[in-house]
């Protein structure tokens, strides 16, 4: 049950991974890839228009240009769009979980850790702000700030703190009451030393847990904003964008939703398996 | 405990009082109803008048007072857009969201947790691979996608269910189920997890030895100890739900809480939302003392409020 | 377990209580028929909002005093012909064999009281502005009603359209509220119940005096999700959906249940620029956007030919459309000369825009004014903060706008007037000659005065493009396959003139 108070993390090279997560890896790294190498990787323009060419299936070609995926609804090509909406699904979860994580789990280990007072104030913060409906928060937000990529992380991050903030309160409430944490509290150790170097490798297992897990939540709820208007700016395309125009056209043109949909599949699953994967691998015995 | 649970409860009620005043000032920067409320075409005295007769040209701090007063009474205001007390709008849309919310923490809950359970415990096998696949692909989709497949597969192609609208028991099928497909990925997920963490523990090597079958072990000791994560997951996925429902009450016209706030929050209709923010703010508050209760219940070594 | 049990037993009972609305619904009739809109009705009262989905619902429960025929003409209703005594002074003469939904008597006193009751300021009618011009109204005969208007008011007919007749004493007796909650009218559809957020309900009024309804029972749903409304017309469980595009459209097109009908409406969209902010300061730009935008192709393309572009804010059918306005011609290689030369290359420009909009149309003409070279930035927000940035102080609103302008009044003073007259809140920009030319033309019965002050004004805009008019806009419906229907152009729901076909 006592860990040594040095870093838990064993590095994943150290291991075999098992054969079920090497693929999704794969896609991960290429979707990643993708992304950073969007201009190189992608075929045309993406916001290039051509209005007498578009809700055109996959392989049409004109003016010697060929659209592998088919054409959206404003004649602009639906594979250039995937290429370049990975970036914004993927630069939005990762931007709102790095900033709700650490803001959150930061809340969280102060609380558990001081008691008292500031552990009622901030856990009454995160009570009120739990309270608060997102929706609320988010349209709210849009109207002062204005609508922007930015502004949607702002959202996301202001919505999912509070989730880091209970689970590192509840893991650090455990931690913290172990003997040699009380012991170095005793001998007078500095509170960033304590929390850096006792609690956070303890709990830092359970955290990035739910950080996987949000990661895949906030690619969807990035759509979910998408879908009420909300989310980032046209032309800009984004995968829930193309996913909630996509909606209108299951009949007609099923390619524009079918392939963000799919890529956006296969984001969020390779996120969560390897997430689980990670889980295994930081936490293999109990505590 | 009595003193524990007072000062809990003074302190939710500081907490919903900060949430009703946040949420009216917050509102108020964002515009007011008057100009939705207008045509197209009236003009800046229409305007203005519009604007007074409905108390908007007062101080902030007297709107604040006024409304606050009115709470004491439990007067909840009006809806500026429908012109009814803001209680009955309220009342006419709980029991729809009620049904929604029960349908979907059944699919969540009834699917979610035996599915994480059985996955833990036949951790390895193919069963629980596939099982697995099964959750993670129902978390990986937007619930508006997986509503309007669902429409089409169901409804229109098949037509077994209605496809939208909330006439009968059969329209509460699909909404129930895309509501409840990610909630239900989340509880397998930390079931799973939970119970993985308790099967390495002393007490079932224990348990083994002394001949008692796998079954009887989880059923007696180890939900129990398993319960504290998930119990936390629990009280964070019931206002999940309450927020996702917004996009299945939207695209299945389902007429719950969720919808009628966006529609309010889009018209401006500021009593409205407080109404509802009012409500959820309780709701959630009482569901998260509940939840720390349990959790000082189910481990005593955890002593919440208290010193080191 | 006992102590289980008690609260347990509550609870149970708790959710079977929560779940009755869904039991006592009754099973759908199959002659009803059923109507889906966008939003629920905000309220049935006529005079107490201004939405088309309140207008939708309870233009069939209510008759007005004159409306429109299928051709957009008006023709009387409750006012079976009126008479001009004075400039100031209109009398009609009402029908006497109109009956209310409770069999009381439609007389003159309901119709002067129904006016009083609209532009009395205490009532707080958002409608207001649109009937202050009228004084007073008073029943000068058992079926004779004399208005009085402060000046001479040439659009008075058209408002009348929108005036619907409310009986006296049910209003007097019950008050607003009760009123609101079940609406008594005389009109072809009897209000039957309203269950929020769901559905309301009407039911065929055999005693109307005019044409009667086909169907014996209708019910308004609110589905806002216009995918979700196609499925429900590709499913058969919906008679009629309101809101649909072109491309939503095309879906039925393969349907075995469901069809498209359209109409061509008094909808102009267009697309607004703010002369106080730069680059739009400098006439050449201004031009040079009118010159970008490519309305053939976006009506062929986008909107499936259906729409018409147009060359000024009114369409035919409009009082004040003048034939011969000339625009600048489509020329995207003199818009980019011209945009450099006012070294406006590269410039930033904000574009505002809200939901409700056809936002591919949007896109398109962001693409097209970048294409120019405006560096163009879409800013899609809420309704609510898009008209307040709208009718804001010049500074502060947006550099490019779009919109849809409909005063539901087919006269073209509800449209130019509020856009481009300096007392309006939507106006960017103030011109002395504009002004007056306005309040010339509201101000006069003289049909040709007013059509030559309209000339002037429609060709300012056309020349100098402090907007520019894209489309006269159509409405798409979705409709059951044998529904026989001619939808209007001013968007009116008349439940009475649909049939099934044979």
């Amino acid at each position: 049950m006592v860990s040594s108070s040095a870093a838990v993390v064993r590095p994943l090279k150290a291991r075999r991974l098992p054969w079920t997560v090497v693929p999704f890896l794969a896609i991960l790294a290429g979707l990643v890839l993708m992304a950073i190498f969007a201009p190189l990787v992608s075929p045309v323009d993406p916001n290039a228009q051509n209005l007498l060419a578009r809700l055109k299936a996959p392989g049409f070609s004109s003016r010697g240009i060929v659209y592998y995926l088919g054409t959206d609804e404003l004649g602009r090509d639906v594979l250039s769009r995937i290429i370049y909406g990975a970036r914004v699904s993927l630069l939005v979860a990762f931007a709102s979980v790095a900033l709700s994580g650490v803001f959150g789990s930061t809340l969280g280990m102060v609380a558990a850790f001081y008691r008292g007072w500031v552990e009622t104030v901030l856990m009454r913060l995160v009570d009120i702000v739990l309270s608060v409906p997102a929706i609320l928060l988010a349209i709210i937000t849009v109207a002062v700030l204005g609508p922007s990529l930015t502004n949607v992380v702002i959202v996301l991050a202001l919505t999912r703190w509070p989730r880091y903030a209970r689970v590192a309160y509840g893991q650090t409430l455990s931690v913290a009451n172990m003997p040699y944490v009380r012991l170095s509290r005793f001998m007078g150790a500095g509170w960033f030393r304590l929390l850096s170097r006792h609690i956070l490798p303890n709990i830092a297992g359970g955290l990035i847990v739910v950080a996987t897990l949000e990661f895949g939540l906030m690619v969807l709820f990035e759509a979910g904003l998408s879908f009420l208007g909300l989310g980032v700016q046209p032309p800009t395309s984004s995968w829930g964008a193309m996913l909630s125009t996509g909606r209108n056209y299951v009949g007609t043109a099923w390619w524009i939703a079918t392939f963000p949909g799919v890529a956006l599949f296969l984001l969020v699953l390779a996120i969560n398996l390897i997430g689980d994967h990670m889980r295994d691998r930081l936490d293999p015995r109990s505590r | 405990m009595s003193a524990f649970f007072l000062k809990r409860a003074l302190q939710a009620f500081v907490a919903v009082l900060g949430v009703i005043t946040l949420i009216f000032f917050l509102q108020r920067l964002a515009g007011d109803p008057v100009l939705l409320l207008v045509p197209q075409n009236a003009t800046q005295a229409d305007i203005e008048a519009m604007r007074t007769s409905l108390g908007f040209d007062r101080p902030l701090a007297v709107q604040y007072f006024d409304y606050l007063s009115g709470l004491i009474m439990f007067d909840f205001g009006r809806s500026y857009v429908q012109n009814v007390p803001v209680w009955t709008l309220i009342l006419s849309r709980l029991p729809y969201t009620l049904m929604l919310a029960g349908g979907a923490l059944l699919v969540a809950f009834g699917v979610g947790i035996p599915l994480g359970v059985a996955m833990a415990v036949r951790r390895g096998r193919p069963e629980a691979k596939a099982m697995m696949g099964f959750v993670l692909a129902g978390q990986s989709m937007p619930t508006f996608w997986s509503a309007i497949l669902m429409i089409i597969v169901f409804a229109v192609w098949l037509g077994w269910l209605p496809p939208s609208g909330a006439r009968s028991w059969s329209s509460l099928i699909m909404p129930s189920i895309a509501l409840g497909l990610l909630s239900m990925a989340t509880f397998a997920r930390v079931a799973r997890t939970a119970v993985l963490d308790e099967l390495e523990k002393d007490y079932v090597r224990t348990g083994h030895a002394k001949g008692l079958p796998m079954h009887r072990i989880v059923a007696r000791h180890l939900l129990r100890n398993a319960a504290i994560p998930v119990v936390t997951v629990a009280a964070l996925e019931i206002a999940n739900l309450l927020a996702g429902a917004v996009i299945v009450e939207t695209v299945f016209a389902w007429p719950g809480l969720g919808q009628l706030t966006v529609q309010a929050i889009n018209a401006r209709d500021f009593m409205l939302v407080q109404g509802v923010v009012l409500l959820g703010a309780v709701t959630a508050i009482v569901l998260n003392l509940v939840a720390d209760l349990l959790y000082s219940i189910i481990d005593p070594r955890i002593r919440l409020e208290g010193n080191a | 377990m006992k102590t289980v049990s008690r609260p347990f037993r509550s609870f149970l009972a708790g959710i079977v209580l929560a779940c009755s609305p869904l039991v006592l619904q009754p099973a759908q009739a199959k002659d009803q028929f059923v109507v889906d809109l966008t939003n629920e009705p905000s309220s049935l009262d006529p005079q107490k909002q201004w939405n088309p989905d309140s207008y939708y619902v309870y233009r069939n429960i209510f008759d007005n005093l004159l409306t429109r025929d299928d051709a957009g003409k008006i023709v009387p209703q409750i006012a079976t012909e009126w008479s001009y005594r004075s400039d100031t002074e209109v009398t009609f003469k009402i029908r006497d064999d109109v009956k209310f939904h409770d069999g009381t008597p439609l007389t003159a006193k309901d119709v002067a009281f129904s006016i009083n009751r609209i532009i009395n300021p205490a009532f707080a009618s958002p409608q207001l502005g649109q009937f202050n011009k009228i004084v007073s109204a008073e029943a000068t005969g058992d079926h004779e009603v004399t208005i009085k208007t402060d000046g001479a008011y040439p659009v008075l007919l058209a408002q009348l359209v929108k005036l619907s007749i409310v009986p006296q004493q049910v209003v007097e007796a019950k008050g607003d509220d009760a009123f609101n909650a079940a609406p008594i009218g005389s009109g072809p559809y009897k209000f039957v119940s309203w269950q929020k957020g769901v559905a309301v309900a009407l039911e065929r009024n055999d005693d109307y005096w005019g044409e009667k309804g086909v169907f014996p029972t209708v019910e308004f749903r609110a589905v806002p999700d216009a995918a979700t409304r196609v499925a429900n017309l590709q499913a058969g469980t919906t008679d009629l959906a309101v809101g649909l595009d072109t491309d939503l459209a095309a879906q039925l097109e393969s349907s075995a249940n469901a069809k498209t009908l359209s109409v061509l409406t008094e909808r102009i969209g267009y697309v607004k620029l703010n002369p106080n902010l730069p680059p739009f300061d400098d006439k050449r730009v201004r031009q040079a956007v009118a010159e970008a935008i490519d309305k053939q192709t976006i009506v062929d393309g986008l909107l499936g030919g259906v729409d018409k572009p147009a060359t000024q804010m009114a369409m035919p059918a409009h009082f004040g459309y003048v034939e011969g306005i000339k625009n600048y011609d489509y020329n995207p290689e003199d818009a980019k000369k011209l945009i450099t030369e006012a070294g406006a290359a590269g410039k930033q420009v904000g574009f505002a825009t809200a939901p409700a909009f056809d936002q591919r149309i949007v896109q398109a003409v962001a693409q097209m004014l970048t294409n120019a070279g405006l560096k163009v930035d879409i800013e899609m927000t809420d309704m609510a903060t898009y008209l307040k940035r709208a009718q804001s102080a010049p500074a502060s609103q947006a550099a490019i706008s779009f919109g849809r302008w409909s005063c539901a009044c087919q006269d073209v003073d509800g449209v130019l007037f509020p856009l481009l007259h300096s007392s309006s809140s939507w106006a960017s920009g103030s011109s002395p000659e504009i002004d007056k030319l306005l309040d010339e033309a509201r101000n006069t019965l003289d049909e040709k005065v007013r059509l030559e002050a309209y000339r002037k004004v429609s060709t300012h805009v056309a020349e100098d493009v402090p907007l520019v008019p894209l489309y006269q806009a159509a409405i798409i419906y979705g409709a059951a396959k044998n529904l026989e229907w001619q939808p209007t152009a001013n968007e009116s729901l008349f439940l009475n003139r649909m049939k099934w076909q044979d």
